[in-house]
């Protein structure tokens, strides 16, 4: 079943600017779908009117079967919204601002509860004002899942966070993902979305340019291949870049590739020192296709 | 109500910040022996307080309320919940609202008991002016709002509705004291038609008219808060 529905996403601002053209995609039930995409390629912009916070110039979003914009009422008590940049005011401690968030849902969880899923807890009776970057980015999470949401929008979560917060997070998320919760996220942490993403999208300019499966978008590129050669043999493959005495190959078949290289080295007795084979990274694809649209 | 929950909250950040508390609690007090030096009638005096309280505590207050709390992104986290937008706009405002209606019952019997004002005669008339005030002001402060950047500016942008009504509503200068003409214009000021209500309260005097440029002032503050409220920072 599937719980956004994306089609012909065209966003304008008032001065005629395009910050989304022709959007579509589609996020299944407890799937995580994530958004990537370099500053100003308008995720955000795609983000908040899958929210109901404002509606398509062209194109139709479907939430859970609702519009989100119209239909906000039926869709909302179901949602949960983890803006980019949420606020709270600064004079009230955190279990304040959690409790007058619980006060405006149908059917919350406990204060508490949602104060541990973050652990915030210790922080409770703490002003809002005080509390670090990362602190304010975890309490905006609790509240996003303060409602039990089944549908999780979560704009860049873990900006701000240490590593050590980070990886909570993750696992926090990676648990909610098995409940069956469906996460649509943005992210610009390339890792964040190889680690937790089922699909995702790569935008730019205010267009898709790559979907699919973390390993589809990924094998699209070529993977790589390094060592140090031994001096004075030709090598079989074709060197792509040396630095310091190091070649790297690229190649589009990994496993025939190291194969060839492989068997010639051991035909003529030779040390590959130091290799290294790998797959395209997320962020490789990333960079090649930013640099290609640019 | 889930209005309530945001009330609630407003109404703890509103006994934490000293400018609101003093603007709406202080200063009206301050105004009573001034005004009572002036006038020695009671009932313009009570008439009047209600009036400043209105511009006050409930107008200037929440002008400033709505700005500081789209400027901390508070109005665009709760758009994204589950109340409707006039739900959080009602939330916002109440704490201002509950200040500004206990301090017009208290100053109306502490200025009622220290000049022998009679009770009033036709209270409802009092009732639907206060109520129809409250309604107005809070719609204008919005509509204000849209137009204020900062909570510092809100300093200059209240400034026409303030000095308007002020000056122009009967509260420092009686309009019978203006020219016939000018008087009949400022009768369409928002605070005109509340005061003459409130007088009705007490005395003979129009009260259709009133309450048809109240119901007009609604209407337009009704559109002006669709039309231009702002949710989130302008950026």
């Amino acid at each position: 079943m599937t719980a956004i529905e994306v089609r012909g996403l065209t966003r304008r601002y008032s001065g005629g600017f395009e910050a989304v053209r022709n959007v579509s995609f589609d996020v299944e039930r407890g799937e995580m779908f994530a958004l990537l995409g370099t500053n100003g390629a308008g995720k955000t912009s795609t983000v908040e009117v899958v929210e109901g916070l404002s509606r398509p110039a062209e194109g139709t979003v479907r939430v859970l079967g609702h519009d989100p914009f119209s239909e906000r009422r039926l869709v909302r008590p179901r949602v949960g919204v983890m803006l980019q940049e949420g606020g709270f005011p600064p004079d009230l401690t955190v279990s304040e601002a959690t409790g007058m968030w619980a006060g405006t849902l149908t059917s919350p969880r406990p204060v508490d509860e949602a104060l541990s899923l973050v652990d915030l807890t210790h922080r409770a009776s703490v002003r809002v004002k005080q509390l670090s970057g990362g602190e304010r980015r975890r309490l905006d999470l609790a509240l996003a899942l303060l409602g039990k949401p089944e549908v999780l929008f979560l704009d860049e979560p873990t900006t701000g966070l240490d590593p050590e917060s980070r990886r909570n997070t993750w696992k926090l998320i990676r648990a909610l993902l098995l409940e069956g919760v469906t996460v649509l996220l943005t992210t610009h942490y390339l890792e964040e979305a190889q680690a937790l993403a089922d699909r995702l999208a790569i935008m730019h300019r205010g267009r898709i340019v790559a979907q699919g499966t973390v390993s589809e978008v990924v094998d699209a590129y070529p993977a790589r291949i390094s060592f140090v050669p031994p001096e004075g043999v030709p090598l079989p493959v074709v060197v792509e870049a040396e630095v310091s005495g190091r070649v790297t190959v690229r190649t589009n078949n990994l496993q025939e590739s190291l194969h060839e290289l492989l068997s010639w080295a051991h035909a003529n007795g030779v040390v590959l020192s130091g290799l290294d084979a790998r797959s395209a990274s997320l962020e490789e694809a990333f960079l090649a296709i930013a640099e290609e649209a640019a | 109500m889930r209005a309530v929950a945001v009330g609630k909250a407003e109404l703890k950040l509103f006994w934490r910040n000293r400018t609101a508390l003093f603007n709406s609690l202080v200063l009206p007090l301050l105004l009573v022996p001034l005004l009572i030096s002036v006038d020695l009638d009671g009932r313009a005096l009570v008439v009047g307080v209600i009036g400043f309280v209105l511009l006050m505590a409930v107008y200037y207050n929440l002008v400033t309320t709505f700005v500081a709390r789209r400027e901390e992104l508070v109005l665009k986290r709760l758009r994204v919940g589950e109340l409707t937008d006039p739900e959080i706009l009602l939330g916002a405002s109440l704490p201002s609202v509950v200040v500004g209606l206990g301090q017009t019952a208290l100053f109306a019997v502490i200025i009622g008991a220290m000049t022998d004002v009679a009770l009033p005669a036709r209270p409802w008339f009092l009732l639907a002016g206060v109520a129809g005030g409250v309604v107005v002001f809070v719609l204008l402060a919005a509509a204000s709002s849209a137009f204020t950047r900062t909570v510092e500016m809100a300093q200059v942008t209240s400034l026409p509705v303030l000095m308007a009504c002020m000056l122009g509503s009967g509260l420092v200068i009686p309009l019978s004291a203006l020219p016939e003409q000018v008087a009949s214009v400022l009768e369409f000021l928002p605070l005109t038609p509340v005061l003459d209500l409130l007088r009705a309260g007490w005395e003979d005097g129009p009260v259709l008219r009133p309450m048809l440029v109240l119901a007009v002032w609604t209407g337009l503050g009704t559109y002006a808060v669709r039309r231009w409220f702002r949710w989130d920072p302008r950026r």
